[in-house]
């Protein structure tokens, strides 16, 4: 672009601009000699820096009233001159600073003179570039103490317009100028690092200046935070850029007691500072003042790049100035940890990065005095802390747990200093407690219900999906769910730092000292030792020891044992009926039923009274305690990683009980809680932890069979066992069953309902591991299935063009298959019974006396099925059906005879009695007893017969007994279990019961399918008063 | 009184999976120091099996007798070796250390009987044996490891308290000579000085056989019990004779082992009444009675430190309690 590349070409042409200029001094002649230069190359334009700075200078000069514009179009070229050229003599770049000084200056005032925006804008910027065009070591030249009045006057002339100008560029311009003059800029054009002496004399000559630029400055960061975020910025970057180079420990320590005396005249060395300790005390409680101020307003700034801004304050004053500003550490630190847990991540990592950076460096542990400032804060922390947390609302309870979480954080292991205190120990668990209260007064949380508690193990396989989330729980003192998240960062940070022992025992005793407390008690010991594994601290003190894992196994182990003792696991959740199950409820409401008709609502309200109820609240409370610890167990699964293992002969069993348990959140949560212990033990599922630590929960279902009145759910959780076993598990199967038989048999009267179910899955946990190995049986029973369909099927296919032949082949048929049906079914029966004895059994045994011993799992279930008869005589019909369907469904054929023989008759006879009197009653019928015994039989009897596979003699005995109940007269819901048998009857025997419905009522006239045939004749009653009509009808369209 | 029973205890945990029924149990001594205590079964079907009562289960099973019950088990002091006595007439000494679970030696039985046998065992590398003689009055003295006899112990011809069926050996602090406890099947207890190969006393005790006796060097007393409905308490006084200094009545007859604790505060019996019963050593007073088996214990340990007491049963388990600990 340059045109004039040599010194002569230039000065030909600059020579007349000049000139003129010098000549005339007007804004266009400024302008067209500022148009020329831009033609020159930078090295000619340095030959005449001289030459065209003159006109320039002279029309500064020129003494009288000049134009602002003209003024300002010289001060612009002036700056475009210098930023293409090099000050290289000390006198040029004073004049030229004093000169483009007093542009701005007003004599009148201190003030800066009343001159346009413009030209304000256009000086600073030629300070600034002039100060950056100073050539090589000029510049240290030019920071003599002569100059020391007017830098100072530039200083505050700049300080003065950052401060009060309207405009946010000139505010800009005057700051970063400031930082310029102050020898603070950041920009690439300083290649040379001052030495110790030269940053000495400056800071000497700086420490003037002190006072006026730290106040100045902090006015304008303290200032309205609307006036922008990079004023303030800038602003702090000077003030902590200028303190930190003045107070710095490394310069102070070197300065002499004297003062050297400076050669200088009077007028200035009064301006002198001396930097001797005195002064130093002195600057130092006075920027502790300012400091303070600026910290309280900028930590809470909403501009992320100015708190950004204070933790680079933070890291420089604390790195250069530990010393000299030791009584500003306190509220420096305090900044710092607040910000480490601040919402821009940006600003989070810049603090961890310095913490990270302080620790490396042992600036705050190798440094007594700022871990004893650190200790001092965590103390009166501590101390207001409770106040705070009552006090403060969402916002300032997240900045207060911050500031806590940040000195930890900061304090590393020297935190015990304060915890060693009890009285501060106190307040901090004290405040802790307080604010982690729980909100109770949910009623859903006690409402609802796992209903299906049969299916037990459904919610461990569903289970098998990671686990998405923690329950949310409601507090009472904040809603924002980050408070949370920061509590239990707190308490891991005192988990990971702290005496794990001495914590433990304070919140043990917190825990046992109030059920107030308990809740929140527990939740922090499981934050406790989540910490102390150290698995999500980021930990700063990298020296460290942590808690052993021996240790932290001891210490879960004592815990473990609180969480699940009688008086803190077994806690009412319910009322008290539910609890007991149904069989109580059976009993209440029999007898409620015998003296009052209405009686559903009698017996809650009979309940309701009976006990002092607990409280909603207490029963949400309880709900939540037990949530809470079964979450810590899954905590300390998670901490103690495969080490828990050695623990799961404790936790298992109390765990599983509680997969069980009614209330659904307490369900979800130990469902949960299995998941993560087997996670945390290295188990692919629940089954396997269940099925590879069965010995242990034997162990525990043993020994809590001896107590069943305190542990009633104790054959639940061997249900639950049995279901995720498999033959494997046999030996110990059959050794704890003879614990539950022998337990059954002293409880025959209070609990058996809950025996017979886990009798009855232990028979379908036996039937399925040991299939039978005799298809035979099946396969037999298909073929039978299938003869009688096709039996059935025969008289329908007999159409009009049957001959007798056929029929007389059909006759042959029939009786062969009857015979052979009937040898085979007894021969089948033997077969069975030799295969169901495993061959090596007789191999085996060579004594031929003594009989050889059943399988074990044969013997499990004569066992069983010995103590299942004594039950079927028990006063609960419930209990009886329960038994006969247990029994029914696995055993048949041994149930069979039993069952014709002496329950059958039973049954029948007082469906036939009682079936006169039902047809009879009016509608208050169906809540009485009698009735409830008709319909319990009714619907009992039809799976029993299929399940029993019942002869045809007794299959006419129920259909006889049922019969009477397919009369319209009778109540509906016994017609309609009446029916419900005859369908379970059609299924084992269409044929005949066929015939016997069609002798009620037959809708269609039969013709013989050949006329050597009689036409059968059915004695069935006449339409108009047959009461069977309409079931009967029903039925036979199911048949067709 | 029966007003204010109270609930009986439970076991601290119960072990199952011998399959068997225990006839022997015995803590070790020398692994409880690294923290990992272990206990050894002896069972009906001849296996011998280490639990680690940390995990509490099952650590190895040793087959070593041939499917014969074993009947007793002893662990040595100098380390990780186990002794244990099968009805196969054969008496092991298994190498357990690092892992290894090897036979490194055996004695052969000469008799059938039911007794049990017992070792005099210190720091020293020698160390001896106590075990039921050729004939069926005898009790055999070996010194161990080398297995030479040191002398046969015979009572006199005119005593005839039929078979030995219980042994104690022992050497008082004060003397270098062992001593010999033996229980018999006439009842009686008797005392025998090894190095002379005498009978220094020979008390009648039971009417029944003594089923098991346990020591106490330091009062100098002792107790057995048979398959009556007694246990007596006996006493040794400076010269070395045996007085019965009283007799206990149970409720049921029948003790398989009788076992002092190590810190001699408490005394254990194994019932074949299907209980333990825990008497205070001292006075004799009954403390506790265990109710956890459902068929005859057979056989009762005490753990050397901590106050951990095994019992095993017909009932193929082992109960473990932890009682009074110290």
């Amino acid at each position: 672009m340059a045109v004039f590349d040599t010194p002569e070409e230039a000065f030909g042409v600059l020579r007349p601009v000049c000139v003129q200029l010098t000549k005339t001094q007007t804004v266009e002649n400024v302008e067209h000699l500022q148009t020329q230069l831009q033609a020159v190359s930078d090295t000619a334009l340095q030959e005449l820096q001289q030459y065209i700075l003159f006109p320039l200078r002279f029309t500064l000069k020129t003494p009288g009233p000049k134009r602002e514009r003209l003024i300002q179009s010289v001060v612009e070229c002036l700056t475009f001159v210098l930023s293409s050229t090099c000050v290289k003599e000390q006198e040029l770049l004073q004049e030229l600073f004093s000169e483009l000084s007093a542009c701005l200056y007003s004599p009148k005032s201190q003030k800066p003179a009343a001159v346009s925006e413009e030209l304000k804008l256009a000086v600073i910027r030629g300070l600034s570039t002039l100060m950056h065009s100073a050539y090589g070591d000029i510049i240290l030249t030019f920071y003599e103490p002569s100059i020391l009045p007017r830098l100072g006057f530039a200083v505050s002339l700049l300080l003065a317009l950052a401060e009060q100008e309207k405009s946010k560029q000139i505010k800009i311009a005057a700051l970063k100028c400031l930082q310029v003059l102050l020898l603070q800029c950041d920009c690439q054009d300083h290649p040379r690092s001052l030495d110790e002496l030269e940053q000495q004399q400056l800071g000497d000559l700086f420490a003037s200046f002190l006072p006026g630029v730290s106040t100045a400055l902090t006015r304008i960061i303290t200032g309205d935070f609307k006036q922008g975020h990079s004023i303030v910025v800038s602003s702090l970057k000077i003030f902590y850029k200028t303190v930190s180079f003045i107070m710095a420990d490394e310069q102070l320590k070197r300065i002499s007691k004297v003062q050297a005396k400076p050669a200088v005249e009077h007028r200035v060395a009064e301006l002198m500072v001396h930097r001797e300790a005195n002064w130093v005390k002195n600057t130092g409680d006075k920027l502790t003042i300012l400091i303070k101020k600026i910290i309280e307003c900028v930590s809470v700034h909403p501009h992320w790049k100015v708190r950004l801004e204070l933790v680079g304050l933070v890291e420089e004053l604390l790195l250069r100035c530990s010393q000299s500003l030791v009584e500003s550490a306190g509220p420096i630190l305090k900044a710092l940890v607040g910000l480490v847990n601040d919402e821009s991540p940006e600003v989070q990592a810049r603090c961890n990065k310095v913490l990270r950076h302080f620790a490396d460096q042992q600036v705050v542990v190798g440094n007594k005095a700022f871990a004893d400032i650190l200790s001092e804060s965590l103390h009166s922390l501590a101390t207001s802390l409770p106040r705070l947390m009552n006090s403060e609302d969402d916002q300032g309870k997240f900045s207060t747990l911050s500031l806590l979480f940040g000195y930890l954080k900061l304090l590393g292991p020297k935190v015990n200093f304060v915890l060693n205190s009890v009285a501060h120990l106190q307040r901090l668990s004290k405040a802790l407690i307080q604010v982690l209260e729980l909100d109770v007064a949910d009623i859903k949380i006690v409402e609802e219900r796992r209903w299906n508690s049969d299916d037990l193990n459904a919610s461990p396989k569903t289970a098998t999906q990671p686990w998405n989330q923690m329950q949310r729980r409601y507090f009472r003192f904040f809603t924002d769910e980050r408070i949370f998240l920061l509590l239990r960062q707190v308490c891991q940070l005192l988990g990971y730092y702290g005496n794990l022992y001495l914590l433990v025992d304070h919140f043990m005793e917190l825990y046992h000292e109030s059920v107030v407390y308990r809740k929140q008690a527990a939740m922090i010991l499981n934050e406790l030792v989540t910490g102390a594994a150290g698995l999500e601290v980021e930990d700063l003190h990298e020296k460290h020891i942590k808690t052993s894992p021996e240790e932290l196994r001891e210490i879960v182990t004592s815990i473990l044992e609180e969480y699940t003792s009688q008086e803190n696991w077994y806690l009412v959740t319910c009322m008290e009926a539910e609890e007991m199950g149904e069989e109580l409820m059976m009993k209440e409401s029999s007898l409620q039923a015998i003296t009052s008709g209405a009686h559903t609502h009698q017996v809650t309200s009979f309940l309701a009274f009976s006990k002092p109820s607990p409280t909603i609240c207490s029963m949400n409370s309880n709900i939540w305690q037990i949530c809470i610890q079964l979450e810590g167990i899954g905590q300390f699964a998670y901490a103690l990683g495969k080490d828990f293992r050695l623990l799961l002969m404790s936790a298992l069993y109390p765990v599983l009980e509680k997969a069980g348990d009614q209330t659904l959140l307490i369900s979800q949560v130990a469902t949960s809680t299995m998941v993560d212990i087997s996670h945390a033990c290295g188990y692919g599922s629940l089954q396997h932890l269940i099925n590879q630590n069965s010995d242990y929960l034997v162990n525990g279902i043993s020994l809590n069979l001896r107590h069943l009145a305190l542990h009633p759910h104790t054959p639940k959780v061997l249900e639950v066992m049995l279901r995720n076993s498999d033959a494997s598990l046999l030996p110990l199967v059959a050794d704890v069953v003879q614990d539950v038989l022998v337990t059954l048999d002293q409880f025959y009267d209070k609990r058996a309902a809950s025996f017979v179910s886990v009798l009855h899955a232990l028979l379908a946990a036996l039937a399925q591991w040991f299939p039978d190995t005799g298809d035979l049986g099946q396969l037999q029973e298909q073929s039978l299935g299938e003869e009688g369909s096709h039996l059935h099927r025969r008289p329908v296919t007999l159409g009009n063009s049957t001959t007798a032949e056929d029929i007389e082949q059909f006759l042959l048929n029939y009786l062969k298959e009857k015979d052979v049906a009937d040898g085979n079914v007894s021969d089948i029966d033997n077969e069975e019974e030799e295969q169901s004895v495993p061959p090596e059994v007789d191999e085996n045994d060579i004594r031929p006396d003594v009989e050889p011993p059943l399988p074990v799992q044969i013997q499990i279930a004569t066992d069983v099925m010995e103590r299942c008869i004594h039950l079927l005589s028990d006063k609960n019909l419930q209990i009886r059906l329960k038994v006969l369907r247990t029994l029914g469904g696995k055993c048949g054929d041994f149930l069979r005879s039993r069952f014709c023989k002496d329950v059958l008759p039973k049954l029948a006879g007082s469906l036939v009695t009682q079936a006169p009197i039902s047809a009879r009653a009016g509608p208050v019928y169906s809540h009485t007893l009698a009735f409830k015994l008709q319909l319990a039989v009714l619907q009992g009897l039809g799976p029993l017969c299929e399940t029993l596979d019942l002869g045809e003699g007794d299959l006419n005995k129920v259909a006889d007994a049922c019969l009477i109940y397919l009369s319209a007269k009778q109540p509906v819901k016994l017609q309609e279990a009446a029916r419900s048998v005859f369908l379970h009857l059609m299924k084992v025997d269409p044929d005949s019961t066929w015939l016997l419905l069609n002798e009620l009522h037959c809708p269609v006239q039969f013709t013989p399918p050949h006329p050597s045939l009689r036409p059968v004749r059915l004695r069935s009653a006449p339409e108009q008063q047959n009461p069977y009509l309409a079931n009967v009808r029903l039925l036979l369209r199911e048949l067709q | 009184m029966a007003a204010h029973l109270s609930p009986p205890p439970d076991p601290q945990f119960v072990l199952r999976g011998t399959q068997s029924p225990v006839h022997a149990l015995h803590f070790c001594r020398g692994a409880q120091a690294q923290g990992c205590p272990l206990l050894f079964s002896g069972s009906q079907d001849g296996l011998v099996h280490i639990w680690s009562l940390q995990t509490r289960r099952a650590v190895a099973a040793l087959d070593g007798h041939g499917g014969q019950c074993v009947t007793w088990l002893q662990t040595l002091p100098q380390g990780h070796q186990l002794l244990s006595q099968g009805r196969d007439l054969k008496l092991c000494l298994w190498d357990l250390a690092e892992g290894r679970n090897t036979v490194v030696d055996s004695v052969r039985l000469e008799s059938v009987g039911f007794c049990k046998s017992a070792i005099l065992a210190g720091g020293q590398p020698r160390w001896t044996l106590a075990v039921p003689g050729k004939a069926s009055d005898e009790v055999q003295i070996l010194e161990m490891p080398s297995k030479t006899s040191v002398c046969t112990l015979k009572p006199e011809a005119d005593a005839k308290p039929g078979m030995p069926m219980c042994l104690g050996l022992w050497q008082a602090d004060s003397s270098p000579r062992p001593l010999l406890l033996a229980g018999y099947e006439d009842g009686s207890v008797a005392l025998w000085d090894i190095s002379e190969r005498k009978m220094c006393s020979h008390v009648s005790c039971h009417e029944e056989p003594v089923m098991g006796l346990d020591f106490d060097p330091e009062k100098a007393r002792g107790v057995s019990g048979s398959a009556g409905k007694a246990l007596a308490v006996w006493s040794l006084d400076g010269r070395q004779a045996l007085q019965v200094h009283g007799t206990h009545e149970l409720t049921n007859a029948g003790v398989a082992e009788v076992a002092i604790r190590p810190d001699r505060r408490v005394l254990a019996t194994a019932g074949w009444d299907h209980r333990v019963r825990v008497f205070h050593w001292r006075t004799m007073r009954p403390l506790a009675v265990l109710a956890s088996h459902s068929a005859a214990v057979q056989c009762v340990a005490f753990a050397a430190t901590g106050g951990l007491l095994a019992a095993g049963s017909k009932d193929q388990r082992i109960s473990v309690w932890s009682l009074y600990p110290p």
